[in-house]
């Protein structure tokens, strides 16, 4: 049944509208409830120092987020067939790895160090953009096989040992402040503010959005999807390389396994997002936002004292909620 | 351009002894189009002739086989979209090709975006927008409107504007403007397309209504069966029937098949059907070996009816009794099993699974006759569709041919077969003909009358009158959701048809 017939004002097209939007908001609703629980059963959980802490754990995440926008955004958000790289949080764990071993164990400069992990990171887009544009396979399932590569290839580099580092730049990555600010968060915000700006002020973005958009109608205007595309997913690892920094400073160096919370955290907070934006498509702003609610919320499981098995369950059942409210609202209204 | 007399005859596009051949499909055999500057080239054929095909592959969308194309003297080798674009060529599609969730002023910079010092210029782009979209097109749409709240006609403007916004058009291509425009606009769009014309700009109309090509265009090329087989000229309004003999190639006999079934008992009655929203209160017959007409505009609710009666939607009030029983429809597989089939009016995504072969697709809903202990026995299948397929004429005639490169024609008649083969005893028809050359619209017809010849009752839902009266031997004329008449075809003409579904008496009573 095609969409223009909920143009008309009938009884029932208003009913299936608001019931549209309420499964649209229903995601958001719950995270608001969850949050506002958190406050009241953690005494602690509203002040100042908790919003700084909230805000630096959720930076690595924030950054991951930022990439795979950019890829949903150019492939679409369609959730199967659609833009997705799942790679990101394995590709920031990699340029990670590498940065740690580099630096804690073989004693590299860091800005070899960094060049190393960025070249690795960057690496992993282009094999995500071959298969993808080149060879044809979904995102989907292409970014699922370089993540679990990439992966096996970060236990070979550090025998899944942890790697401590104590750089100085590391350490005031994750301690220094400016004018009253963590350097982290004003970093990660220009970051955001770059990102916005050049994904929604420039010609670059607005052809990456018609491509995502529709692939037709790009084609048409003569925009390359291929080109687009490609590049979604070099910017896409480019953010993951970034994002490495702050993994090692969140951590103090590197730990086995990170990348799995990482990836949780990011398809969570992306299409999350895609619930604040009024026309519920993944935007930056509302992926960004999705992050550090959901830094909010692990925290805020911390501080009430849950297991942190279960907050791995709860965020996996929240995904479901958000992707099926997604999908439901979707259907409801047309 | 130096000479103003050879303006005519000097091409700016030729393309020569163009071949494409599809998967069992040869879709162009050595077909030529020739267009100059300043001149409004008609193309026209049957479905399937080669039209789009050419169309497409002077678009870089398919790739040609063989032979030349040149454009402004300079031979194409690599034709890509982006290429002929970059020469100034550009393709106004049937699709709109639009972003729903982008703004107006967007969607007509997409791809060619103003970009100051700060990045992107939207304000320049709005402005630009609406100041084109104002003078040249003569309609105030804001430029920061969102495309999925315009109506159809104003996206095919944005559309437009896209396309020559940024003045350096040299070939337009119309793939059937028209075909959701209102007839206002349909004038609002002839008026812009002969300034384009004037700015010595070359014009290439594709279109199936040849009262528009013959009103608006200089020269025409006539397609059949992926050949240029005439080129007119001189166009004036006596030129459509010369087009027509070219596009047929044999005189064409009377349309409508002779009124021979047999009328027998009720088969569908139904009485007092609501669905809440759409129609109200429906009152309709259908008896054995009768066509039954369904005529409304759109939103008069006739879609949602014929959706409801096969049922794709549900109904809120009302009974429907089918061959004695009363039945209450739940989804489309019960209808199935019950003997009621739809032939759905976009057959492209509801009626074809379009990459499975003919044969296939023909099979579908009948797997269980083609099956040797419930496994499906692929000789008996083929042999089986082949039967079929050569019953209702289905060119090519190759039942492992892909469904996808066939005619918008065949691909009809592939969705006629495989209910055909079902022996059902109800057959809702939703626009069978939308989108079919006239040869393909004989042959459905002819099909429909063979339907109630052997009993079957038939319901079309058709906005075209003329299919109704040629067709029908009753009809219900639906309006704002309600049935307003239901009278033999035989007691209506064209003009009282189109008053009664426009409303066009009760303007006449209050005024």
């Amino acid at each position: 049944m095609s969409g223009e017939a909920s143009s008309m004002s009938a009884p029932r097209g208003w009913i299936q509208r608001s019931a549209g939007m309420w499964l649209g908001t229903l995601p958001l609703m719950i995270f608001v409830a969850l949050l506002l629980y958190l406050s009241i059963a953690s005494a602690n959980f509203l002040t100042l120092s908790t919003l700084d802490l909230i805000l630096r754990q959720a930076i690595p995440t924030v950054i991951v987020c930022l990439g795979l926008s950019v890829v949903v955004m150019a492939g679409g958000d369609d959730v199967v067939s659609g833009g997705i790289d799942l790679s990101v949080p394995a590709t920031a764990v990699l340029a990670a790895a590498i940065i740690a071993d580099q630096i804690s164990l073989h004693e590299t400069a860091l800005a070899i160090a960094l060049l190393l992990a960025m070249a690795g990171a960057l690496a992993v887009g282009i094999v995500n953009a071959f298969l993808v544009v080149w060879v044809g396979m979904t995102p989907l399932l292409a970014t699922l096989a370089t993540s679990v590569a990439v992966v096996g290839i970060v236990k070979v580099i550090t025998a899944s040992r942890r790697i401590n580092v104590d750089h100085a730049a590391i350490v005031w990555l994750r301690d220094g402040v400016f004018a009253g600010v963590s350097v982290g968060v004003l970093i990660t915000f220009v970051l955001f503010i770059f990102y916005f700006w050049t994904v929604h002020r420039t010609r670059w973005g607005m052809n990456l959005q018609a491509v995502g958009g529709s692939r037709d109608a790009a084609e048409v205007s003569g925009i390359s999807p291929k080109r687009y595309i490609s590049q979604s997913f070099l910017v896409a690892a480019f953010a993951g390389g970034l994002a490495a920094m702050f993994i090692l400073a969140r951590g103090s160096g590197f730990t086995p396994g990170t990348e799995e919370n990482l990836l949780l955290e990011m398809v969570l907070a992306t299409f999350l997002g895609a619930a604040f934006s009024p026309r519920r498509v993944v935007t930056l702003w509302g992926a960004v936002l999705g992050a550090v609610l959901v830094s909010a919320l692990s925290l805020g499981f911390k501080s009430i004292g849950v297991n942190v098995f279960w907050t791995g369950c709860i965020k996996g059942a929240l995904i479901l909620v958000v992707v099926a409210s997604a999908s439901l609202s979707g259907r409801v209204r047309s | 351009m130096q000479n103003d007399n050879t303006s005519n005859t000097q091409a700016l596009l030729s393309m020569e002894d163009i071949s494409k051949t599809f998967p069992g499909v040869k879709a162009l055999d050595a077909a030529s189009l020739g267009v100059a500057a300043g001149e409004i080239h008609g193309l026209v054929g049957e479905n399937g002739a080669g039209k789009s095909t050419i169309i497409k592959v002077l678009a870089g969308v398919y790739g040609r086989d063989s032979g030349t194309i040149v454009l402004d003297g300079k031979a194409l080798a690599d034709v890509t979209p982006h290429s002929v674009h970059e020469a100034g060529v550009r393709f106004i599609h049937q699709e709109l090709h639009l972003v729903p969730h982008f703004t107006v002023a967007e969607s007509v910079f997409m791809g060619q975006e103003i970009t100051g010092p700060f990045g992107l210029d939207r304000r320049a782009m709005r402005t630009r927008t609406e100041q084109f979209l104002s003078e040249s097109l003569h309609t105030s749409i804001s430029g920061s409107t969102l495309i999925r709240d315009l109506g159809i006609a104003e996206r095919k403007l944005v559309q437009i504007a896209r396309a020559l916004i940024d003045d350096k058009a040299r070939l337009v291509v119309f793939d059937e403007p028209t075909a959701p425009l209102a007839s206002g606009e349909i004038d609002q769009l002839f008026a812009a397309i002969r300034r384009l014309k004037e700015r010595g700009i070359a014009i290439i109309y594709v279109s199936h209504y040849l009262g528009e090509i013959t009103e608006l265009c200089d020269r025409v090329t006539v397609f059949r069966n992926g050949v240029d087989v005439a080129v007119l000229d001189h166009v004036d309004s006596h030129s459509a029937d010369t087009i027509i003999e070219h596009m047929v190639g044999r005189e064409l006999e009377a349309l409508y098949p002779g009124k021979s079934h047999r009328i027998g008992d009720t088969l569908l009655d139904i009485s007092q059907l609501s669905d809440g929203s759409r129609f109200r209160d429906v009152d309709l017959c259908v008896r054995r070996g009768e066509i039954v007409g369904v005529a409304g505009l759109i939103g008069s609710g006739r879609e949602e009816l014929t959706d409801t009666i096969y049922g794709l939607r549900q109904a809120t009030s009302g009974t429907v009794t089918f061959d004695g029983d009363a039945i209450n429809l739940k989804a489309p597989w019960a209808a199935v099993q019950k003997g009621i089939v739809l032939v759905p009016r976009d057959r492209r995504h509801d009626g074809l699974i379009l990459d499975m072969t003919v044969g296939d697709n023909i099979n579908l809903a009948s797997l269980d006759e083609v099956a040797s202990f419930r496994i499906e026995n692929r000789e008996k299948a083929a042999r089986r569709a082949e039967a079929l397929s050569d019953k209702i004429d289905i060119r090519p005639r190759r039942v492992e041919a892909v469904t996808r490169f066939l005619s918008g024609g065949n691909q009809q008649k592939v969705v006629l077969a495989r209910w055909l083969a079902t022996g059902s005893k109800l057959f809702i028809l939703d626009e069978p003909t939308v989108g079919v050359d006239i040869g393909a619209k004989v042959e459905i017809y002819q099909l429909i009358e063979d339907l109630a010849k052997e009993g079957a009752g038939v319901l079309v839902s058709s906005s075209d009158p003329a299919e109704l009266l040629g067709l029908c031997d009753r009809i219900i004329i639906l309006m704002r959701g309600r049935v307003v008449e239901d009278r033999p075809a035989a007691e209506l003409t064209i003009d009282s048809l189109l008053a009664l579904t426009t409303g066009g008496h009760v303007k006449a009573a209050s005024a």
